[in-house]
């Protein structure tokens, strides 16, 4: 006779979840970085603290404030301050990959009243919700020392806030979750978020030049944010203290509404999901009727002959990863665009014309020498993307040199390419250098790259370390790769840098060019004397490289 | 006397204090449908890893086709196809892609490249979904990729660690008929897998290891003749891999252990 499981309550069911959680971050912690993790956790337990509790203060004097002054309208922008956090803070840490997946409950014998219930509980978990929870707490006291007789409505208020906040953010949180659970989307999404923070840096240049003709339409806005919860929140409370009985009702009705609707949605999310929902990456399966023709065919001629067969395949199969890297696409477009973002913040709009600012002469070193610190880094760990197809370079009748060959070759196209349009950008935007400026950078860019190339491919092979396309949560370099590279780039910039100024030192402004010349030969040789050295070291290693990248 | 495909003498393979693969001494003749088995974490993919140079032995030499693996691992590699435990494949590439970069990477030419993969995809019914990447395959999908990509080459010896695991029935029929052609061909292929009946169906000799040991090797017939003149030829393979593998007290675990199941 089989048994049958005994129902459980709704509380024990809340009660093992959180257990669960807890055990979940007490086993992560045994991995074998488990102490600097631990650390972490403390330090980021300490700053958070510190954080919410300094923030508890501020809400608490806000209040304080706003209602013992009767600026009961700047009510507003601490409910619109709490809102912004609550909602955004949880989308910012979901673009950086999934923690714990709520959906594998659904196994266990839950109903769907328990599901929902337990998933608002897991949103009042959230570090967002908590830190929220305790400012709106700090709020309220604020206002219950302004003005005692407003606590019993300031507390319904911020009950109903809470309520709508954590139901708000549990529906975007299930909508993300839709979203993420597919790369192409994911990727997207951490590329805009990317952008997103970069685009930061255009904020004072364009408001130094627009600010004054926007503030008439931002004003014009402002009226329309009263209809939303944070506003409706504080007009409820105004209107208590106001004695204005409709207008409380009005507001609350509102907010009200707000948590009704919100709840219907996320209803229906979790009911989909608790119905089994698709998420996962495969395609939904086609009958393919036609045999359709092969997407893209070697027929024409070969742009790649002059290399061997498996160099020429490799150039081609990283060309392919790259252009299906999201996140890379992003690194090559931020060089020019940094280039962009220092030219105005550095010299202001009308640099050129106006003759102010940072000279080209040292402007040009300078962005190649960051261009390259940005686009070297991945070369220090670049089998980080290969996963198990590490496990082909060694069952293939390759050897090692060849498959860096092909790697290097596609990073130096590209570090080209990009140089070929950050030097458009800084000449339409600073300037070309001088001649021997430019001829001794030029040279300078060849001795560092092909110099790093050799240290970082012995980095790749000692420090592997696997990546994820489209995530960065969880995808820490190794400390020791990133030190190595750190150090090399160091040493390779202050090598650079010295003998830049050699020219201006001796009066020889041609003799920087001419000793990069012969460092870069130098670095050229070096490297390709090291290409069957490190084919050796791969083949003692490949039990750590294919570890490590196929886990 | 026939070509010896794959030949290890005292092939060692250690982790740490534990022996995975404990000097095994294996003779492949060419041509033979070879069936690897053996209990979980017995080291058949140590095995297998070492052979097709994903592993470094600790001690011990192999030689494939005459050719000693050690002194020229291109060579060997050259003549070999491989399905790995992983699968090892780029997932970032379409299947017609990595058929094509795995062509090259084997040396051949581009219009051979070109012509195989489009005839492997359309055997393996991969064909109709030519922009989709492998990361966007089904488990059954990227393991149809994986054996077409290890035979592209014409590879005179296969090694194949579970090759049927996810595939459904009627791939796994054409995937049957492939291996079978193959070794017509003179291919010789080196299988494992947990599925005894598959083993039992395809393969004309077959190997256990146990513990790191190699404790049975030959025909099916000799090892039924091995374990009892008796039982004789009904004796199934899953009998003789019982019998063989629980010799040393390994036993199969008992149900009344379970109390609440009684």
């Amino acid at each position: 006779m089989v048994d049958v499981a005994r129902s459980v309550n709704l509380f024990e069911q809340i009660r093992l979840v959180s257990a669960l959680r807890w055990r979940i971050l007490r086993n992560s912690l045994r991995k074998k970085n488990n102490r600097l993790d631990l650390i972490g956790l403390i330090f980021a337990g300490v700053f958070s603290g510190i954080f919410v509790i300094g923030l508890c203060f501020a809400f608490y004097a806000g209040a304080y404030a706003f209602l013992s002054q009767s600026r009961l309208e700047w009510m507003a922008l601490l409910f619109w301050a709490i809102f912004l956090f609550w909602q955004l803070f949880p989308v910012f840490v979901a673009g950086f990959g999934a923690s714990f997946e709520f959906r594998t409950l659904l196994r266990f014998p839950l109903s769907l009243r328990a599901f929902y219930i337990i998933g608002l509980a897991y949103g009042f978990a959230d570090f967002s919700a908590l830190a929220s929870i305790c400012w709106l707490l700090a709020m309220t006291a604020g206002a219950a020392v302004a003005k005692p007789g407003v606590l019993p409505a300031m507390l319904l208020i911020v009950a109903a806030f809470m309520l709508l906040n954590v139901t708000l953010e549990r529906l975007i949180g299930s909508w993300l979750e839709r979203l993420l659970a597919r790369r192409r989307t994911r990727e997207l999404f951490l590329g805009l978020f990317v952008l997103s923070m970069v685009s930061l840096n255009f904020v004072s240049p364009l408001m130094q030049r627009y600010g004054a003709s926007a503030r008439p339409v931002f004003l014009r806005l402002l009226p329309y944010l009263s209809w939303f919860p944070p506003s409706l929140a504080s007009r409820a409370l105004t209107a208590v203290i106001r004695l204005q009985p409709q207008g409380f009702l009005l507001s609350s009705a509102l907010l009200l509404f707000y948590l009704v609707l919100l709840s219907v949605l996320l209803w229906r999310r979790f009911a989909a999901q608790y119905r089994g929902e698709e998420l996962s990456e495969t395609a939904a399966p086609a009958r393919a009727v036609v045999r359709p023709t092969m997407a893209a065919t070697d027929d024409g001629p070969d742009r790649l002959s002059l290399l061997s067969p498996q160099v020429a395949a490799i150039v081609r199969k990283e060309f392919r990863y790259l252009t299906r890297n999201g996140f890379a696409y992003l690194t090559l477009l931020m060089p020019p665009l940094l280039i962009l973002i220092f030219s105005m913040n550095s010299a202001g709009w009308h640099l050129t014309r106006g003759g102010k600012g940072v000279s080209a002469e040292i402007f040009f070193p300078g962005m190649m020498a960051y261009l390259i610190l940005i686009l070297m880094a991945p070369a220090y760990n670049s089998f980080a993307y290969e996963g198990r197809g590490i496990q082909t370079y060694f069952t293939a009748p390759v050897r090692f040199r060849e498959v860096f060959l092909g790697k290097n070759l596609m990073l130096v196209s590209v570090l080209a390419m990009e140089i070929a349009l950050s030097l458009a950008m800084l000449v339409w935007r600073v300037g070309l250098p001088s001649a021997h400026m430019l001829v001794a950078t030029c040279a300078a860019i060849i001795f560092t790259v092909v110099g790093q190339l050799t240290i970082a491919n012995w980095s790749s092979i000692t420090f592997p370390r696997k990546m994820e396309f489209g995530q960065m949560r969880g995808q820490r370099q190794s400390g020791m790769a990133v030190l190595v590279a750190f150090a090399s780039q160091i040493l390779m910039g202050g090598i650079s840098a010295v003998i830049l100024f050699t020219g201006n030192w001796t009066g020889n402004l041609w003799l920087p060019a001419e000793a990069f010349f012969f460092l870069a030969a130098v670095a050229v040789g070096g490297y390709f004397a090291s290409l069957d050295e490190l084919t050796l070291l791969a083949e003692k290693r490949k039990e750590a490289l294919t570890e490590a990248l196929c886990r | 006397m026939p070509e010896v495909a794959i030949q290890t003498q005292k092939l060692t393979r250690k982790f740490g204090d534990l022996t995975a693969v404990d000097g095994i001494d294996l003779q492949v003749a060419a041509g033979q449908f070879f069936g690897f088995l053996g209990p979980n974490g017995a080291g058949k993919s140590t095995t297998i890893k070492i052979l097709t140079g994903l592993l470094a032995p600790t001690s011990g030499s192999m030689q494939l086709l005459g050719v000693d693996f050690a002194a020229n691992p291109v060579e060997v590699k050259r003549q070999i196809g491989v399905v790995p435990e992983g699968m090892g494949l780029f997932e970032r590439l379409t299947g017609s892609e990595y058929l094509k970069f795995v062509g090259r990477m084997y040396g051949l030419d581009r219009a051979t490249t070109q012509r195989r993969s489009e005839e492997l995809l359309d055997f393996m019914q991969l064909a109709d979904r030519p922009k989709t990447m492998i990361a966007d395959y089904s488990h059954g999908m990227q393991k149809k990729l994986a054996l077409a990509a290890a035979v592209i080459h014409g590879p005179r010896i296969l090694f194949l660690d579970e090759p049927f695991e996810g595939v459904d029935a009627l791939a796994a029929g054409a995937l049957k008929a492939l291996l079978a052609r193959m070794t017509e061909r003179g291919t010789t292929i080196f299988l494992t897998s947990h599925v005894l009946e598959i083993v039992e169906r395809l393969c004309s000799h077959v190997a256990i290891i146990h513990k790191g040991r190699l404790v049975a090797q030959g025909s099916l017939e000799e090892l039924r003749a091995g374990i009892s003149s008796e039982a004789g030829s009904k004796t199934t393979l899953e009998q003789i891999f019982l019998s063989i593998v629980g010799k040393d007290g390994t036993e199969r675990p008992q149900l009344e252990e379970l109390s609440w199941l009684t």
